[in-house]
């Protein structure tokens, strides 16, 4: 499509092409996924509640899986993937991005601990069983050191809540800074808000959550094994009330905007009513929020019927991961859509086979799953989700 | 504490050091000298063999005067001779030494004067599907005097 078709209004000459593609919507989304599956599985770890026990080993093999990942798109986008490190040799500390290289790394350590720890009874236990290649894989990963006694593994509990204390601010960091990137943006009105940081948090734990459950749901009808509904209706309750949160800071931002009035408004108008109506109104709000918002109101009311239960939650979730993704798109894509003059719009078109194109963004999106399911063979989290059943 | 959590902290204490390690002899030592960035880069750049004479180099009377005159006062006097005609510092010096051939292709014209949704609307642009039946530009237009057809 020619480029004049693809402008409206007056924009400034640099601003004709949109820099930040699909790529670079999917760091927002992919880190968030981390943080909300970390802190879904602190809810069990930290608030000790006992009902999400069965999935959290799980979710915390699903925050290592995506954290893995996390720093892909934006290597994809930059390319030159080997410079990467650069960023954490010479930090310039005027630019917030600076700060991702070491708060990742410090995140991405507490994950592994807290998964070492949680998991060593089976890696040693492993260590003794297996024979050959096996033994040396599990007895490096138990760093040769074999003491699961009462006492030893009671003091790994300890220091394992200890570091998922640290780990939830550092989870709420990690994905509060990647808001704060956003937000922190003085020229663009629709990112600059210091509410960015808490609803890209809010909406990162929504997402966790869901993507929880439904990587619970899929395990289960893999495993061919029974769902436990106390901890999907539980995990729905979460999802609901995390929900909550999320659309009030979202419509906090929107209807405070449209309060004020300031200058941008008449852009940030047309960026709602025209440009991204459909992925804001459509997908983020009806689709990402309020059918899932209603079913999962009927799931707590209705009494009994589970099958028709694990139907709806499972709707919501996967409806909810959409309409996270959607958020995220609003926001990246949605802000560069507005021209910084407030007086014009531009329109992002995506391509399909390009280093910025949507073919890399789902190979990105796939390989956290492949991770997982590596991980879940090294480390099966299975032994909690039957347990409770028994 | 536990031998195999002091065993895990030894591991990442090795690692800290490790990258202490790495970054002490991959970032430059004069990185930060006069900015962020390497400040012997700024020695080396200057000893960089010299490739361009500059425009003024050519108005010398025994060489492209005459061009030279009617190209300073046209209104392609804001492009430099070296624009188009390639890096000329060894020409100047030893003119048996011929510069690059002029680039007249219509995609390097294009470069200033193809539509552009950005370009200021009375700056000469064309478009080139339907402007010149794919000829060179300078089949029709004089590069050193646009306007003097």
């Amino acid at each position: 499509m020619a480029i004049e078709n693809l402008i409206w209004g007056y924009i400034y000459p640099n601003e004709a092409e949109i820099q930040w593609s699909i790529l670079i919507v999917l760091y927002p989304y992919i880190t968030g996924l981390v943080a909300g599956a970390f802190i879904a599985s602190s809810l069990y770890h930290v608030f000790g509640k006992q009902e999400i026990k069965p999935v959290a080993r799980f979710a915390l093999l699903t925050a290592l899986a995506f954290l893995l990942v996390a720093t892909m798109p934006l290597l994809t986008h930059l390319g030159h993937p080997e410079r990467g490190i650069e960023i954490m040799f010479t930090p310039h500390l005027t630019s917030a991005m600076s700060g991702f290289g070491y708060i990742y790394s410090f995140y991405l350590i507490i994950v592994l601990l807290e998964i070492w720890l949680s998991f060593r009874e089976d890696i040693v236990k492993n260590a003794l069983k297996f024979k050959g290649w096996k033994k040396l894989m599990y007895s490096s990963l138990a760093l040769f050191s074999y003491d699961i006694s009462e006492k030893s593994l009671h003091d790994d509990e300890k220091f394992a809540r200890k570091l998922a204390i640290i780990g939830i601010p550092s989870a709420a960091f990690l994905h509060g800074y990647v808001g704060f990137i956003f937000g922190g943006i003085k020229a663009n009105p629709w990112w600059s808000t210091p509410l960015m940081p808490i609803i890209f948090l809010m909406s990162a734990i929504v997402s966790g959550i869901a993507l929880l459950i439904l990587l619970y749901l899929t395990a289960s009808w893999l495993r061919k094994k029974a769902i436990n509904y106390k901890t999907l209706f539980s995990l729905a309750h979460y999802l609901w009330i995390f929900l909550i949160l999320d659309v009030a800071l979202e419509m906090l931002e929107i209807i405070s905007m449209k309060y004020e009035s300031l200058e941008e408004i008449e852009i940030i108008d047309r960026l709602l009513s025209d440009k991204i109506a459909t992925t804001f109104y459509g997908v983020q709000l009806t689709l990402g929020i309020f059918v899932p918002f209603v079913l999962l109101i009927l799931v707590m009311v209705m009494k009994n019927r589970e099958k028709l239960k694990t139907l709806m939650v499972a709707v919501s979730a996967i409806l909810v991961v959409i309409g996270v993704f959607a958020m995220r798109w609003n926001v990246v894509i949605g802000g560069q859509e507005i021209s910084k003059s407030l007086s014009g719009t531009m329109t992002y078109v995506p391509v399909f086979f390009s280093q910025e194109g949507v073919l890399p963004a789902m190979i990105i999106l796939i390989l956290p799953f492949i991770i997982l399911t590596v991980l879940t063979f090294i480390l099966p989290p299975w032994k909690d989700m039957d347990a409770e059943m028994e | 504490m536990q031998p195999h959590l002091k065993r895990a902290f030894i591991i990442l204490i090795l690692v800290i050091i490790g990258f202490l390690f790495v970054r002490s002899f991959i970032v430059p030592g004069s990185f930060g000298q006069y900015g962020w960035y390497r400040g012997d880069s700024v020695a080396e750049l200057r000893e960089l063999p010299v490739g361009y004479a500059g425009s003024a180099s050519c108005s010398d009377v025994n060489c492209h005067n005459s061009v030279y005159t009617i190209w300073v006062n046209s209104s392609h006097k804001t492009v430099n001779c070296e624009t188009c005609h390639g890096p000329s510092q060894n020409h100047v010096t030893d003119t048996r030494t011929m510069p690059t051939p002029a680039n007249d292709t219509r995609e390097f014209c294009g470069m200033c004067h193809f539509k552009r949704t950005a370009r200021p609307a009375d700056f000469p642009q064309i478009d080139p599907d339907t402007h010149g039946e794919n000829l060179q530009c300078t089949y029709c237009h004089n590069p050193h005097k646009p306007w003097f057809l």
